[in-house]
Order: C-alpha cells, then structure tokens, then sequence
C-alpha cells in the first residue's frame, strides 16, 4: 500500500515536491516507514548523514495528531514528518 | 478570549495595530506587545532574511492548548491573548510573531507574555531556514518534539 508524507521544514530538504511517496506493507506502522525513510535516503542521497538524524529526530503526525511509532497506518494516508522545531 | 492565526506573508503581514485592536478593553489594566523580528546577524552569519515553514493545523493547536494552560498553571483566568505568527519569506526587520496579551494586573500580563513565547519556542511546528549573504541558506537546527514515540 502506498502512504503519502508531507514534509516539512528541513525535511523539504529530501524533495523538489511537497511530499513523498512511498510504499509500505499491510499494517505497518510509523517506525517502519522511519526506516523506509531512511531507505529512501541511502537511495537517493547516498545516506546523508544529516538527512538520517533528522528522519531520527523527528515525530510524525496525521491530522493536527502527533503519531506514535506504533501507529498503524492505513492504506493512502496521508501523514506528515516533524524535524526539530525552532519558530519564533 | 484568543486569537490565533498562521499568516501566509504573501496574503499579509504581521500588524501590531490589529493586535492592539483584539485585546483592547476597559476590563484590563495591563498590556504587553511582544514581537519577533528577523536580525541580520546569527551565529557569526551575515543573515539577509529568513523563510519560515509551518504546520498550520498542529501550530494553531498548540497555540490553544498554551492559552488553555495559562487557566490551570498560571491561573490567569482574566486575560485576553492574540499569537500571530509569519510563514514566507520575511526581510531583515520585518515581524515573524505577535504575542499581544492584556490581563488586569501587570505582574499577570508579564508572566502571561513570557509563558505563552518560552511554550512556542518549545512547542509549535514552526521552521526557519536562513539566508545569508554569500547566497547561501541553512535550515537552523531546532529541538525536537517532546513526544513518547511507543
């Protein structure tokens, strides 16, 4: 199944599109498509050490809901990455 | 009574006249405009504007349930607060965040202003990337969300 995540702040970073894509297996939860992540990472951008600890250091959400790592997540959701925050 | 909104700077821009306008009244003694500019110097960098990102939806939740905790912590029930904060691009000088408050009494008002930004800081889904003069630009660094993640 496929799952959608918007990115944000350096996260846009890892796309020239708002979002990527990915696919996943039936049930799989946040901290799988963490590692898909970083899947997509070594791929793309030859494990960029910085782009890894970010993907490391950041919470997921669906909705205005931060997700746990358990979550489960269901087929063409849309989800979206939080790096560390700095506003103000 | 709260205000909270997420401006797009394309749309608008931060305006500390509409702030004075929402928390204006005879029933508050004390007021406090606290604004956010954008400074031309960080970490050694010769900084020429910052772009800000947000995640409206999950910063326009946490900017309620801060106000919210103001009752139960602070026990400042008496009180009216307007947050704004930019997203875009901003130039040198020009306003990221308005937090204006107005509570009955000053020692309240200072308190209130203080929280409300410290809780942001830590709290909100907001990003700055910066650009310098070398054109260049950085996503500064930031803290993690303070989340369980199992």
């Amino acid at each position: 199944m496929k799952v959608t995540i918007e990115l944000f702040g350096a996260s846009r970073d890892f796309s020239n599109q708002d979002s990527i894509e990915i696919d996943i297996e039936n049930n799989s939860t946040i901290k799988d498509v963490r590692d898909k992540m970083l899947g997509y990472l070594h791929s793309n951008f030859k494990g960029n050490e910085n782009f890894i600890k970010i993907v490391n250091s950041s919470v997921f959400c669906s909705k205005d809901n931060i997700i746990s790592d358990n979550y489960k997540i269901t087929n063409h959701e849309k989800i979206a990455i939080i790096p560390p925050i700095g506003g103000g | 009574m709260l205000h909270t909104r997420v401006v797009d700077i394309k749309d608008k821009k931060l305006s500390i006249i509409d702030a004075e306008k929402f928390i204006s009244s005879s029933d508050f003694g004390a007021s406090i405009f606290f604004s956010g500019t954008v400074r031309n110097q960080n970490n050694d960098k010769s900084v020429t504007g910052i772009t800000y990102d947000s995640h409206d939806a999950l910063v326009i939740k946490s900017f309620k349930e801060i106000y919210n905790e103001a009752d139960q912590k602070l026990k400042i029930k008496d009180k009216a607060v307007f947050i704004e904060h930019a997203k875009g691009f901003l130039n040198l000088g020009e306003i990221s965040i308005i937090i204006a408050v107005a509570c009955k009494h000053r020692d309240e008002a200072y308190v209130l202003s203080r929280y409300i930004i410290e809780e942001i800081k830590k709290r909100s889904p907001i990003w700055k990337k910066e650009h310098y003069q070398n054109n260049e630009t950085d996503w500064l660094k930031g803290n993690p969300i303070q989340y369980e993640k199992n």
